[in-house]
C-alpha cells in the first residue's frame, strides 16, 4: 500500500527557497555532482542532518531503459548508444528531503541496482544478489513496448513475495515518445486499480533537471520512510532504531 | 576520430562465412564485399595458404584472423588521413577476441550450435568492442591494446599505504587478485594480479572497468581468456572517488552487497591520499620527483619483465627557455606519432617480442638495441635493453647525434627515481 504523495514529506521542496542550501550540496556548476563511494554531501554539524541509506532494485525487460533511468536519476549523462548491461551495476543518488511534521531534513542515499536481463538468466546469483536486503523495487516498462507492460505482472510475481516488506513502484519510461505509444492511459489506470501500485512516467532523451526526477525520488523517500516508521512502531520502543543511519561512516 | 570512421570490424563464422556482426564505420560494407573478403580467405585456406593481410594501392588495409577454428574476425581500415598499421589491426582482432571470451566464455564461442542465438549473445560484447575500435586512435595515452602491456601510473607518495590497502581489501573479499586504478591506469595491484594474469587479460579487464566508469559498483561475470576461459568468475569494481576504482576478482563469495560494506573500513582513511594521487594522475603518469627535459614531446617506457608500461605526454613545457620555444603539437597527434613509432620499431628492429617479424628484421646478424627516426614533426629514438624498451619523441631542434644520450639519461632518470 503506497503513501499519498506529500503526506509525509514536503513535495516540490526543491522549488522552495529554503531548500537551496541543501540541494546545492548535490549540485556542482549547475550539474549534478558525482560522488564516489567514499563521499557524501555534508552539512555543518549543528544542522543535524542525517543520512539514510536504501537499496533500490530496478527490474524490467531488456531495453526498457533501466540503465538510462539510473543515469537520469543520478544526473549523469544518458548513454548515447544502447548497450546491454551484462552484469550488475549500481548507481548512488543523494536526495535531500524535508519531513512535514517535524521540519527535519534528511539526505536519502539511494543505491540503484541495475542488472541486465540476459545476465540474470545466465547466472543464478545475479537476482539473489540484487534482492539481498533490498528496500524497494522499481518495476519498469516502456510506453513504446507493449510486451514490457504486459510482462509487469510476471516481473512482480517472480521477484517478490506477498510477505516481502519492500516498497514497490512502477515506472513507465519513454513517455515523451507519445507518437509511438503502445500503452494507453486506461491500461495504466486498470493496472493501478488491480495492483494498487503507483505508476510514474519519465521521458526519454532530455537531460533531466531536478524537477523531472523529483516526483519519483520523493515518492521513493516517502514510501521508504513510512515503511521504516511502521517497522519501528511494530517493534515498540527499541533503542536501536530500525533506521540504518550511517552518516558517521562517511568521510569527505 | 576521423580515422575511426574508416575502421570497420566484421565477424563471421569460420566454417560457413555467415555474418554475425559488423561494428565501426557507420557506412556498412555491402554484403558482396563481405562475401568476397570471406571468399578469398577460404580460397587460400583451401590451398593450404593462410591469408593474413593485404593492402590496396590506395592505402586501405585488411587483416584476417581465425579464432578457435570457429570465428573469423576481419578488420578493414579505409584510406583515411593516416593509415592504421597492420600490427595495430592484428592487435585489434586479438583484443576483440579476448573481449568476446571475457564476456561470453570460450565454450559459447567455439562450439556454435545456433547461429541466431550466438548473434544475440554477441550483442553483449558490443560495448567493449566499440571501445576497442575507438582506442585505435586513443587520445588519453592508453597503449595497452597495442603494446599488450598494462598501462600504469606511479603514485608519488602513499605508495606503500595504497599497496597495503589493496592487499588487505582483496584478502577481505576472499580474493588474491585486486588492483587500484586511477583514471584507468593501474596504480597498485596484488602480487597475483601481476604474476597470474596475462597482460592481455589485464588489458581487456581494464577496458571493461573503463566501460563502467560511471557506476558506483559492479558485479560482472567474466571469463579470463587464459586463466579461466570456460568457468566464469566475478569482477567486482568500486568507484571510491570519481576516477578511482578498486577491483577484485572473486569466486561465488562475497556478494556485491557484502563486499560494498568493506569499502568504508579499508579505504575511508585514505581519501586524502587518493585525492592527491588523482591530482598527480591528471598531470602525468610519473611522480613529480621525475623531471623530464623540456623538449621531450612524449615517451613510452615498457618494463619487459613485468609487462607494464608508462606513457607520458606532457601538457605543458616545464623549464623551457623563454625565447623561441615552439608550442607543443596536439596531444592527440603526439600520441599518434608515439604509436606509429612504436609499431615502426617493434616490427623492424626490436622484433624479439613479435612473432610476426618482418623480412627486414631477419636480415640482421645482430640484435638491434637502438633505432631512430627523423620526421618533420619530431625526432624519435628507440632504446632496448633486456629489461626496458623506451620510445622517446623529441623536438626536431634536438641534434640527432644527441638523441642517444638524451634517451639514455631519460631512461636512467625514470628508473632510478621510481624503480620501474
Amino acid at each position: 500500500m503506497s503513501v499519498p504523495p506529500g503526506s509525509i514529506i514536503v513535495s516540490d521542496w526543491h522549488r522552495c527557497p529554503d531548500s537551496r542550501e541543501f540541494f546545492s550540496k548535490i549540485l556542482h556548476k549547475k550539474r549534478r555532482r558525482k560522488f564516489g563511494l567514499l563521499e557524501a554531501p555534508m552539512m555543518p554539524p549543528q544542522m543535524n542532518v542525517d543520512l539514510v541509506r536504501y537499496k533500490v532494485f530496478l527490474s524490467g525487460k531488456t531495453g526498457v531503459g533501466k540503465s538510462a533511468l539510473a543515469a537520469r536519476l543520478a544526473g549523469l549523462d544518458l548513454p548515447k548508444m544502447h548497450y546491454e548491461t551484462t552484469g550488475i551495476e549500481t548507481t548512488v543518488v543523494f536526495w535531500p528531503v524535508r519531513l512535514k511534521e517535524s521540519g527535519r531534513v534528511l539526505f536519502f542515499r539511494f543505491e540503484l541496482w541495475d542488472c541486465g536481463e540476459s545476465a540474470m538468466r545466465r547466472f543464478d546469483h545475479m537476482l539473489l544478489s540484487c534482492k539481498e536486503k533490498v528496500d524497494a523495487i522499481l518495476f519498469l516498462f516502456s510506453f513504446t513496448d507493449r510486451g514490457s507492460f504486459d510482462d509487469l505482472t510476471n516481473q512482480i510475481s517472480r521477484i517478490t513475495e506477498p510477505s516481502d516488506r519492500v516498497v514497490k513502484l512502477v515506472v513507465g519510461t519513454k513517455f515523451d515518445l507519445f507518437m509511438h505509444t503502445d500503452v494507453t492511459e486506461s491500461d495504466v489506470t486498470h493496472f493501478q486499480e488491480v495492483w494498487g501500485l503507483p505508476v510514474f512516467r519519465v521521458g526519454g532523451d532530455v537531460s533531466a533537471g531536478l524537477g523531472e526526477v523529483a516526483p519519483l525520488l520523493n515518492a521513493l523517500a516517502e514510501n521508504l520512510w513510512h515503511q521504516d516508521c511502521m517497522a519501528a512502531s511494530s517493534v515498540s520502543i527499541s533503542p536501536q532504531a530500525a533506521l540504518r543511519e550511517t552518516s558517521s561512516e562517511i568521510i569527505v | 576520430m576521423l580515422q575511426a570512421e574508416t575502421l570497420q570490424l566484421l565477424c563471421l563464422t569460420a566454417s560457413s562465412g555467415v555474418p554475425l556482426f559488423s561494428r565501426g564505420s557507420s557506412k556498412q560494407l555491402p554484403f558482396s564485399v563481405i562475401g568476397s573478403l570471406n571468399g578469398v580467405h577460404m580460397f587460400g585456406a583451401g590451398h593450404g595458404a593462410q591469408l593474413s593481410s593485404c593492402e590496396t594501392d590506395r592505402g586501405s588495409r585488411v587483416v584476417w584472423g581465425v579464432f578457435q577454428d570457429s570465428l573469423m574476425l576481419i578488420a578493414v581500415s579505409g584510406s583515411g588521413g593516416s593509415s592504421i598499421s597492420q600490427l595495430q589491426l592484428r592487435r585489434l582482432l586479438e583484443n576483440v577476441w579476448n573481449c568476446m571470451v571475457l564476456v561470453l566464455g570460450q565454450d559459447e564461442l567455439s562450439s556454435i550450435r545456433n547461429v541466431e542465438r550466438l548473434k544475440r549473445e554477441l550483442r553483449s560484447c558490443y560495448r567493449l568492442i566499440d571501445m576497442l575500435l575507438e582506442r585505435v586512435n586513443d587520445e588519453e595515452g592508453f597503449m595497452g591494446d597495442l603494446t599488450q602491456c598494462t598501462d600504469c601510473l606511479l603514485p608519488s607518495h602513499s605508495g606503500l599505504l595504497l599497496q597495503e590497502a589493496v592487499d588487505s581489501f582483496a584478502q577481505a573479499t576472499e580474493s588474491e587478485f585486486g588492483c587500484l586504478l586511477l583514471n584507468g591506469r593501474v596504480a597498485r595491484a596484488t602480487e597475483k594480479w601481476w604474476s597470474r594474469l596475462t597482460p592481455q587479460e589485464v588489458v581487456v579487464l581494464s577496458v571493461l572497468v573503463r566501460s563502467l566508469a560511471d557506476a558506483s559498483s559492479c558485479d560482472y561475470p567474466v571469463f579470463l581468456p587464459k586463466g579461466s576461459p570456460t568457468v566464469a568468475i566475478r569482477l567486482l569494481s568500486f568507484q571510491l572517488l570519481p576516477g578511482v576504482h578498486v577491483c577484485v576478482l572473486c569466486g561465488p563469495k562475497p556478494s556485491l552487497h557484502n563486499a560494498s560494506e568493506l569499502i568504508s573500513r579499508f579505504w575511508s582513511t585514505l581519501v586524502e591520499n587518493l585525492r592527491t594521487c588523482l591530482e598527480q594522475a591528471k598531470r602525468s603518469s610519473l611522480p613529480p620527483s621525475v623531471s623530464l627535459r623540456w623538449d621531450v614531446q612524449a615517451l613510452l617506457l615498457i618494463n619487459c619483465d613485468s609487462r607494464r608500461a608508462l606513457t607520458v605526454c606532457p601538457r605543458v613545457r616545464v623549464g623551457a627557455p623563454a625565447e623561441d620555444t615552439p608550442p607543443l603539437i596536439s596531444t592527440a597527434r603526439r600520441l599518434e606519432l608515439l604509436r606509429l613509432f612504436y609499431v615502426f620499431a617493434v616490427t623492424r628492429y626490436f622484433t624479439s617480442q613479435e612473432s610476426t617479424a618482418s623480412d627486414f628484421a631477419q636480415g640482421f646478424t645482430h640484435v638491434p638495441v637502438q633505432c631512430y627516426l627523423v620526421t618533420d614533426e619530431c625526432k624519435c629514438f628507440g632504446l632496448q635493453s633486456p629489461q626496458h624498451q623506451l620510445f622517446l619523441l623529441m623536438d626536431p631542434s634536438v641534434p640527432t647525434f644527441a638523441l642517444r644520450t638524451v634517451a639514455t639519461q631519460t631512461l636512467s632518470a625514470i628508473t632510478s627515481a621510481t624503480g620501474f
